[in-house]
């Protein structure tokens, strides 16, 4: 086989494996473990769109996954209107929002960046946590809000199973996936890598680089709105310690920095090894010691980085590439 | 003309970098501007090329007046310079660099790439174009400076000393490859410390110190001008 033909078909191999896999995984624990890896490769996938390419370090993606998440839940919830729907208009003002905080926070660099998006975030948990009623809708404060689960089936996003959400977000993140690669490489993606990496030289090369960024930054909530819906429909119940919460946030960029911030495959690696330390600490350490993966998780940042600085997708991309070599007996055409 | 500046100031606080700088510069030659350390050349280039907004006077680029102009509208408009301190991309290949030069004028990765390669076969760099940037010598990645710079098919180049801290050899090299950059039809305005590459390359040199022009002229005049002797050297090296 050459190495071309190896190189497409390991692709598809994988893919066929994962969709086969709830054929072989019959735990819903399992397979919820498996849906929460994706969920999280997708949200850090969407998030890489501006804290990879654009080299700034966004710590407030939980605001767009909380808009999302409550946006589609009360159009449901009160109009009847289907999540399907709801996950479109929560993406489209989450991407408003977006723009919103970008537009002043693109101004700052490095530290100074992190914190504003914190502090926006964390101000749209504390205004959710103390509003029962905006106008016509009701957020229900700290209580959040609950799905009644009556209408199963795939028009409402709600299945008695963990099959149909394991297959949702798996496209999902494929999709989120083929997006990203193909931005990567297009005058977008060249233009946000430039103005990351050195934004004075991006700027006399014709690039608006504060601009780049605002359009990241607005596929880029609109995208983590999405899985906010998902999240919601997943779980039938949303509250804003779950939704808009600084740990998801968190542990987004640690998935990214682990995994390879700005590569294609870093945030589906890092996802891979850092959802199930973290749903295994709270089966294990839970009641004893919570909060405990935060500690491992900062653990393997330092020891990542001290040896690995660009990404776990350093080293294992080398070595999907010998392996390629070693099975098709060519050498990568260099 | 293509460039035309016309009582340039540029104030930072109580400091006049700038003060009343009048200079022209005719299409398709080379225009060298000289001063000593600190005379506020550099401050002169950035508030042509829009990273300053002058405080007073103004910039007529093409006969349009560009005074507060953002610099990556001016790249567009045919306006394109390099850094004093290179800034490549570091952790891209050197085809990566110049194609986010040539992404100034068109839309597609395979035209942007297709020109960078020209770019950079004209440049003789076309057998690096896989390294990554961050790993060239200090003298290559001068010339990926001028490569990204050119590859936004710039009217008017400005150069900011992009021989310094090279070897002998490697800036006649630079020498030749400025020619050939103005040949091919592009104006450039060069700032350089190295007399021997501007007197060899300026059809005319402007002199600045203290932010004024003190002097003006072909590069042989300008050398003998006492007022620039007095500048770089003192009074005391002045014939009387």
């Amino acid at each position: 086989m050459t190495r071309n033909t190896l190189q497409r078909l390991l692709p598809l191999a994988l893919l066929a494996t994962v969709l086969c896999l709830p054929l072989a995984v019959r735990s819903a624990t399992y397979l919820h473990i498996m849906i929460l890896v994706y969920l999280y490769a997708y949200l850090t996938t969407s998030w890489n769109l501006v804290g990879g390419f654009a080299g700034v370090l966004p710590l407030g993606h939980a605001a767009f996954f909380g808009i999302g998440a409550y946006t589609s839940t009360i159009l449901s919830l009160q109009y009847g209107i289907s999540p399907w729907l709801g996950m479109l208009v929560g993406g489209v003002i989450a991407a408003a929002v977006g723009v919103l905080i970008g537009l002043p926070t693109f101004k700052m660099r490095g530290a100074y960046f992190a914190l504003a998006t914190i502090a926006f975030a964390e101000g749209f948990r504390v205004m959710v946590e103390n509003i029962d009623k905006l106008g016509p809708f009701a957020l229900n404060g700290p209580r959040g809000l609950q799905i009644p689960p009556l209408n199963f089936g795939l028009a409402e996003m709600m299945f008695s199973g963990k099959e149909p959400y394991y297959y949702i977000i798996l496209i999902m993140l494929v999709a989120v996936l083929l997006l990203t690669s193909f931005i990567s490489r297009s005058k977008l993606g060249y233009y946000l890598n430039a103005g990351g990496e050195e934004p004075e030289a991006a700027m006399a090369l014709g690039i608006n680089v504060a601009r780049a960024k605002v359009i990241a930054m607005a596929m880029s909530s609109f995208l983590t709105a999405l899985a906010g819906t998902f999240y919601a429909q997943l779980n039938l119940y949303i509250h804003p310690k779950s939704a808009f919460s600084l740990d998801l946030s968190f542990e987004i960029a640690f998935i990214a920095l682990i995994g390879g911030r700005g590569s294609i495959v870093g945030p589906v690696l890092g996802a891979l090894l850092l959802r199930p330390v973290s749903d295994f600490s709270r089966i294990y350490f839970g009641d004893t010691l919570p909060g405990m993966h935060l500690i491992i998780f900062g653990v393997i940042l330092i020891l990542v980085m001290t040896f690995q600085p660009r990404g776990l997708q350093e080293p294992l991309t080398r070595l999907y590439e010998r392996l390629l070599d070693r099975l098709s007996g060519e050498r990568r055409a260099a | 003309m293509i460039l035309k500046v016309e009582g340039l100031t540029k104030e930072f606080g109580g400091l006049r970098a700038i003060d009343n700088l009048s200079m022209e510069i005719p299409a398709g030659g080379i225009m060298g501007l000289i001063g000593p350390n600190g005379a506020g050349k550099s401050t002169a280039f950035n508030c042509i090329a829009g990273v300053y907004a002058p405080t007073a006077g103004r910039i007529f680029f093409n006969g349009e007046n560009i005074g507060g102009q953002k610099p990556w509208d001016l790249c567009k408009k045919g306006l394109a310079r390099t850094f004093q301190i290179v800034k490549p991309f570091a952790s891209k290949t050197v085809l990566y660099n110049v194609t986010v030069g040539s992404f100034a004028t068109c839309e597609r990765r395979s035209e942007a790439e297709a020109k960078a390669l020209e770019v950079l076969k004209f440049l003789n760099l076309h057998d690096k174009k896989d390294m990554l940037s961050g790993n060239l010598t200090i003298a290559d990645r001068k010339r990926l400076e001028i490569a990204r710079a050119l590859a936004t098919e710039p009217k008017l180049l400005l150069l900011d000393e992009v021989m310094a801290g090279l070897r002998p050899s490697e800036v006649d090299e630079v020498v030749e490859m400025i020619r050939k950059i103005r040949d091919s039809g592009v104006t450039i305005l060069l700032i350089e410390h190295i007399m021997r590459a501007i007197m060899a390359l300026s059809d005319r040199v402007v002199v600045i110190q203290f932010g004024k022009k003190i002097s003006e002229g072909e590069p042989a005049e300008v050398a003998a001008d006492p007022n620039v002797i007095k500048a770089y050297l003192g009074d005391e090296y002045v014939a009387s």
